[in-house]
C-alpha cells in the first residue's frame, strides 16, 4: 500500500517537484558560476576575486544565495507538503478515502513520510553540492541533521495546520519568519516583553533557537548540538501527535 | 417526521447546522430508518440537504443534535470496521492519476494486496468498458467516463452499505440502463443502497422507497415499489366513446386529448374492477385495453412538496 500511495503522491505533485528541482538548479548554477569566476587554488571562493568580477552586486548575490540556501529545507518542505490534507478535503478526495477501512492516519502518515523523505533527499543533495562548489568541502553529517530537523519541524507544523486550514503552508511560512525575527531579537537582547509572555511565545513559535544552534554548528564546523536536535524533533513529534489526534475528529 | 424502526441506517432526530451563526439548519430533526437489504433514494430540490444527509451518514460531518447509526455503530467506527461503497456527487480524482492506477490505489485502501487490487481493478475496467482508457490521466476523461470510473471505484469491494450521490449524472442512456442492472445486482446480493438523484424516473425504476427532503426536513417517505395508488388506479381504453363508462365506473376521469376513449378509473381491488368491467361490457361498451395506472413519482413528489394541494 505504501509503495503505491507514495508513487501516486509524488505523481500528483509532479509539477511542484519539478519546480523545486528547477529552483535547486538555480543555486547550483549560482554556485558553479561563482566557482568559475572566483575559485582560489584550494577550491574556495575568494571574495576579492568575486568582487573584482562582479562588484558589490556579485558579492551581495552570493551572500543572499548563501542565506537562502540555508532556508532551502524549509522551502522544499513547504512546497511539497502544502495541502497535504487540506487539498483532499477541498477537492472531495478525503471522502473517497474515508469510506475505506484503511485508517486515515496510515494513509496520511505514509504521504507525510514520502514527501518529507523527498524534501530531505532534494535538500541533502543540494546543500552539500553547493558547499562543495563554494568551499571545496562539505560540512559533514551536521548538514543532514540540520536538514532533517527543518523537514520534521516545518513538515509537522504544516501537516497539523493542513488538517484545519487550506492556508497551511502560508501560515507555516509566516510562523517560521516570525520565529526567525523573534529569535534574532531575543539573541540581541532587545525584547521588551515580560519573561512569562516571552516563554509562551517562544514555546508556540517553531523552535528557531534550536534550528539556529544546528545551523551555527553546521556553518562553523562544530560538533552537532544534539540537545537542540532533540528539542526540534520533540517539537515536531508534538505537532504530529496533535495532527494524528485531529485527523480522526475533523469534519471532512 | 418521526417513524422509529430498526434499520441498517438510523437517523434519530438529526439536526445539522453549519457555521457559528447556527441560523437555518441544513438538516432539521431528521428521523429515518433504512432496513437492511433495501434500496432507498433521497430526492429533493437543490439545497434540500441530500449531501449533508450523506455526509452525516458516512461520518464526514458530525450532527449538531441527534444520532446517526449504521448497523448500530457510530458511522466512523462502522466504516473503519466494514467500509462502505461510496460515489460522491461530482466525482473527481487527483490530477495525474491514471484510471487503472487510481482503481488499484483505491483497492489497496480497501485492504487488498497488490495482486488482488490489480485483478479487481482489471475486472472493473472490463465491466465498465474502461479498458481503452486505463492508461489515461483522469483529468483527460469525459464527464460520462469519469462517472463510470466513479461507479467502478465504489464497487471495488463488496460492501454491505452502498451510498451513491447522483450516480447517473453524466451517464449516457445505455449506461443508465446498465446502472439499473448494477443496482438490481446489489439488491439481489442483499446490500443496503442509498442513492440521491434529481432524475425521478431513474429513482422510480431503481428504488424501493424514496425519502423526500425539502429545506432540510423529511417531507415524506414514499413507497415506490408497492405504491398503493398503482394497484387501485387503472387506465381504461375504449374502442368508441360511450356514456356507459361513467355509469359502470362512477368518478371515471377522461384523459385529456384522448377523444373520450381513454379514462382513468379507481376501484378498491381487482374483483371490483372485474365486476364493473362486466357491467360496462353488458351496457355495450367495447374495451380495447385495461392497464394499471401508476401515478408517476414526479406527481407524487409534486403533491408531497405542495403539502397535498395540487
Amino acid at each position: 500500500m505504501i509503495t503505491g500511495t507514495a508513487w501516486l503522491t509524488i505523481r500528483a505533485r509532479r509539477r511542484r517537484v519539478l519546480a523545486l528541482l528547477a529552483f535547486a538548479g538555480l543555486f547550483l548554477a549560482a554556485g558553479a558560476t561563482a566557482r568559475l569566476l572566483a575559485a582560489d587554488a584550494e577550491g574556495h571562493i575568494d571574495a576579492g576575486r568575486l568582487f573584482a568580477a562582479g562588484g558589490t552586486p556579485g558579492l551581495s548575490a552570493l551572500v543572499l544565495t548563501g542565506w537562502l540556501i540555508g532556508r532551502f529545507p524549509l522551502i522544499a518542505t513547504l512546497v511539497l507538503t502544502a495541502g497535504i490534507v487540506s487539498d483532499d478535503r477541498a477537492h472531495g478526495f478525503a471522502r473517497i478515502y474515508a469510506v475505506r477501512p484503511t485508517p486515515p492516519l496510515r494513509l496520511y502518515g505514509a504521504r507525510f513520510l514520502t514527501l518529507a523523505a523527498l524534501a530531505f533527499a532534494v535538500s541533502a543533495v543540494l546543500l552539500p553540492t553547493f558547499d562543495l562548489l563554494l568551499l571545496g568541502t562539505w560540512a559533514g553529517p551536521a548538514t543532514l541533521v540540520l536538514i532533517l530537523a527543518n523537514v520534521l519541524v516545518f513538515g509537522g507544523l504544516t501537516a497539523l495546520l493542513s488538517i484545519w486550514t487550506r492556508g497551511d503552508a502560508w501560515i507555516t511560512l509566516l510562523l517560521a519568519l516570525a520565529a526567525i525575527v523573534w529569535d534574532n531579537l531575543r539573541r540581541a537582547g532587545i525584547l521588551d516583553v515580560p519573561p512569562g509572555i516571552r516563554d509562551v511565545i517562544g514555546f508556540l513559535l517553531p523552535p528557531q533557537a534550536a534550528l539556529f544552534a544546528l545551523e551555527g554548528a553546521f556553518g562553523s564546523a562544530q560538533p552537532i548540538p544534539w540537545d537542540a536536535f532533540v528539542y526540534a524533533v520533540g517539537y515536531a513529534a508534538v505537532m504530529l501527535a496533535i495532527a494524528a489526534w485531529s485527523l480522526g475528529r475533523r469534519e471532512i | 417526521m418521526r417513524a422509529r424502526t430498526n434499520g441498517m441506517i438510523e437517523f434519530e432526530g438529526v439536526t445539522k447546522t453549519y457555521g457559528p451563526a447556527r441560523s437555518r439548519p441544513a438538516l432539521a430533526d431528521v428521523t429515518v430508518a433504512v432496513p437492511r437489504g433495501s434500496v432507498w433514494a433521497v430526492v429533493g430540490p437543490n439545497g434540500a440537504g441530500k449531501t449533508t444527509l450523506f455526509g452525516l451518514l458516512l461520518g464526514f460531518l458530525h450532527p449538531t443534535a441527534g444520532r446517526v447509526r449504521i448497523d448500530g455503530r457510530a458511522p466512523r467506527r462502522y466504516l473503519r470496521a466494514r467500509g462502505a461503497a461510496y460515489l460522491p456527487e461530482r466525482f473527481r480524482l487527483p490530477d495525474g492519476w491514471t484510471v487503472a492506477a487510481a482503481l488499484r490505489a483505491l483497492a489497496r485502501l480497501e485492504g487488498m494486496g497488490a495482486a488482488a487490487a490489480r485483478a479487481r481493478a482489471d475486472a472493473l475496467l472490463e465491466r465498465f468498458a474502461l479498458g481503452a482508457h486505463a492508461g489515461k490521466p483522469v483529468q483527460a476523461l469525459s464527464r460520462g467516463l469519469l462517472q463510470r470510473v466513479g461507479v467502478a471505484q465504489a464497487l471495488l469491494a463488496p460492501r454491505e452499505l452502498v451510498v451513491l450521490d447522483e450516480p447517473t449524472e453524466g451517464l449516457d442512456p445505455l449506461w443508465r440502463i446498465r446502472f439499473r442492472a448494477v443496482v438490481d445486482e446489489l439488491r439481489a446480493e442483499g446490500r443496503t443502497v442509498l442513492l440521491a438523484s434529481h432524475d425521478l424516473a431513474e429513482v422510480e425504476r431503481t428504488a424501493d422507497r424514496v425519502v423526500l427532503l425539502e429545506a432540510g426536513r423529511v417531507r415524506d417517505v414514499l413507497d415506490v415499489s408497492r405504491a398503493p395508488d398503482a394497484a387501485q388506479r387503472y387506465r381504461l381504453a375504449l374502442a368508441a366513446p360511450t356514456p356507459a363508462v361513467v355509469e359502470a365506473f362512477p368518478g371515471a376521469a377522461v384523459e385529456p386529448g384522448e377523444d373520450d376513449v381513454v379514462y382513468t378509473v379507481t376501484v378498491a381491488d381487482a374483483a371490483e374492477l372485474s365486476d364493473r368491467l362486466a357491467a360496462l361490457l353488458a351496457a355495450g361498451g367495447i374495451v380495447s385495453a385495461v392497464a394499471p395506472a401508476a401515478e408517476p413519482l414526479e406527481a407524487r413528489v409534486r403533491r408531497a412538496l405542495s403539502g397535498g394541494a395540487e
